[in-house]
């Protein structure tokens, strides 16, 4: 069977996880900067008081005037993201997460494991924690079992059988399907609110009428494909990160920042020469939110610059001052293979020579001996900000 | 993204190069230094202002002297009017 944990609202829960004396309030995630003005995720409380999800900004705080709004962050969201994949993994599912708050794996492996899928099912809500009110829903197909988990109550677990798939989706609401709300609007407006009665029409002519959106949506009101889950490979744990002694927004400061935390990752001897197939560059902002962007390379490689060009030019899109940036390596290429030089260079042999002085320096008074100075604002004004002191260790 | 390992998440801190040192200076009614941590000014050599960050909650605001001192030795030497004290730096 093809199992489904749903956390609702994760990013709120995330986000509040530094506030917790918030979740008992109206509160709201606020919409993100440049998209259009409309509610994230909402506590009950906020519930309580008629502001729903996606609901325009100005008609929420119309609403609710108390109405909280919580900045995004989506740093905090991803490390919390990956600390729930990561205990699903330490019970033995093999984890595909489709979006921050819904994960999918079949139950196959593990439930002769725990003794039976609500056993497993069980097993795998633990590991999830319970201060996230996790539920799950298992089926014979992957929609089946998203809507099981968005029907069960917190902390239950609902299982579907594949004889009773249809009529338990069939008087479930349309908001289950991806499908815009425009789309669902207009469903609604030829008198079908419920996935039963979508899913009773001919699918030429949901076709004909949606589109492939539309077709799409039918398909899964009948329960969906039976596409099989492929767990995910587990990433890898390379982070290094640099605070700042005072909030920094210039462009140079943060590309030289950048640059050191690169050449350290790349000299981490448990890269162990492996190239980069993806990394993340990440911040903590002045204002207490976070910001974290991913670049996935087309081919891998462990070259300085061209991750710097790859990487870098993110780092644009910063949307406060920082006042710690952090770099990782989400995932590392199996192959270790390099294309050594046939005659090394004069520069090359300084440079070796260099780092074994280096290394012995930091060998006989201990780590965090060697730094590098490294410019940060030379044309400043106040002679104590022009260049920072950073130690290395590689 | 990166649950806490531990060992292979070293946060290093970086410090800031060229911080000021206190400096102990007797400066006359106009203040300008005469004596830079007891030896006397044979020269002031430059003289400038340093006004900075006003906008924010640690405002900087720094009288500057450029001075050769009796041994021959040149140093730099500012005034913090925001604390009213003395510091030695690399200019």
């Amino acid at each position: 069977m093809i199992a489904c944990i749903v956390i609702p609202g994760f990013e709120l829960r995330a986000a509040l996880r530094l506030r917790p004396a918030l979740a008992l309030e109206p509160a709201a995630l606020a919409p993100e900067e440049g998209t259009e003005p409309r509610l994230g995720p909402v506590t009950a409380a906020a519930e309580a008081a008629g502001v729903r999800p996606a609901m325009r900004l100005g008609e929420a705080l119309a609403l609710c005037p108390s109405l909280v709004l919580v900045d995004p962050d989506p740093s905090t969201a991803e490390r919390e993201w990956e600390g729930v994949l990561r205990r699903l993994e330490d019970v033995g599912v093999a984890v595909s997460g489709a979006e921050p708050g819904v994960v999918y794996f079949e139950t196959r492996g593990v439930e002769r494991l725990y003794g039976g899928v609500e056993a497993a099912l069980k097993k795998a809500v633990g590991a999830v924690g319970s201060s996230w009110d996790a539920r799950a829903g298992a089926a014979g197909r992957r929609f089946a079992a998203l809507a099981a988990a968005n029907v069960a109550r917190p902390g239950q677990i609902l299982v579907v059988s594949d004889e009773h798939a249809r009529n338990f989706l069939a008087p479930l609401p349309l908001d289950l399907l991806p499908l815009d709300e425009s789309r669902q609007q207009e469903l609604r407006e030829l008198g079908v609110r419920k996935l039963g009665e979508l899913a009773g029409l001919p699918g030429g002519a949901v076709a004909e009428r949606l589109g492939p959106d539309g077709r799409r949506a039918w398909s899964l009101a009948r329960g969906g494909d039976r596409r099989r889950i492929r767990g995910r490979r587990p990433p890898a744990e390379l982070v290094e990160s640099l605070e700042f002694p005072e909030a920094v927004a210039n462009e140079l400061t943060l590309r030289r920042a950048f640059t050191v935390l690169l050449d350290r990752l790349l000299e981490r001897p448990d890269r162990d020469n492996r190239f980069v197939r993806k990394a993340a560059v990440a911040a903590r902002l002045v204002g207490g939110g976070s910001w974290r962007r991913t670049v996935t390379l087309r081919n891998p490689t462990a070259e300085r610059d061209r991750l710097r060009a790859a990487v870098g030019p993110k780092l644009m899109e910063l949307p406060a001052p920082v006042i710690e940036l952090r770099l990782e390596l989400v995932e590392l290429s199996d192959s270790r293979g390099q294309q050594l030089e046939l005659v090394r260079t004069a520069r090359a042999e300084t440079g070796v020579r260099l780092q074994e002085g280096l290394r012995q320096v930091r060998a006989s008074t201990g780590s965090g001996s060697v730094c590098t100075v490294v410019e940060v604002a030379p044309w400043s004004r106040i002679p104590e900000a022009r260049a920072l002191f950073v130690p290395r260790d590689d | 993204m990166v649950a806490d390992s531990g060992s292979s998440r070293a946060l290093r801190t970086s410090r800031r190069l060229n911080e000021p040192r206190p400096a102990l200076v007797v400066a006359t009614g106009a203040g300008v230094p005469r004596f830079v941590n007891r030896q006397s000014v044979a020269l002031l050599r430059e003289e400038w202002r340093v006004v900075d960050r006003w906008w924010t909650e640690e405002p900087i605001a720094r009288r500057y002297f450029d001075l050769v001192l009796d041994s021959g030795q040149n140093v730099v030497v500012f005034r913090d009017e925001e604390r009213s004290c003395w510091f030695t730096q690399r200019a």
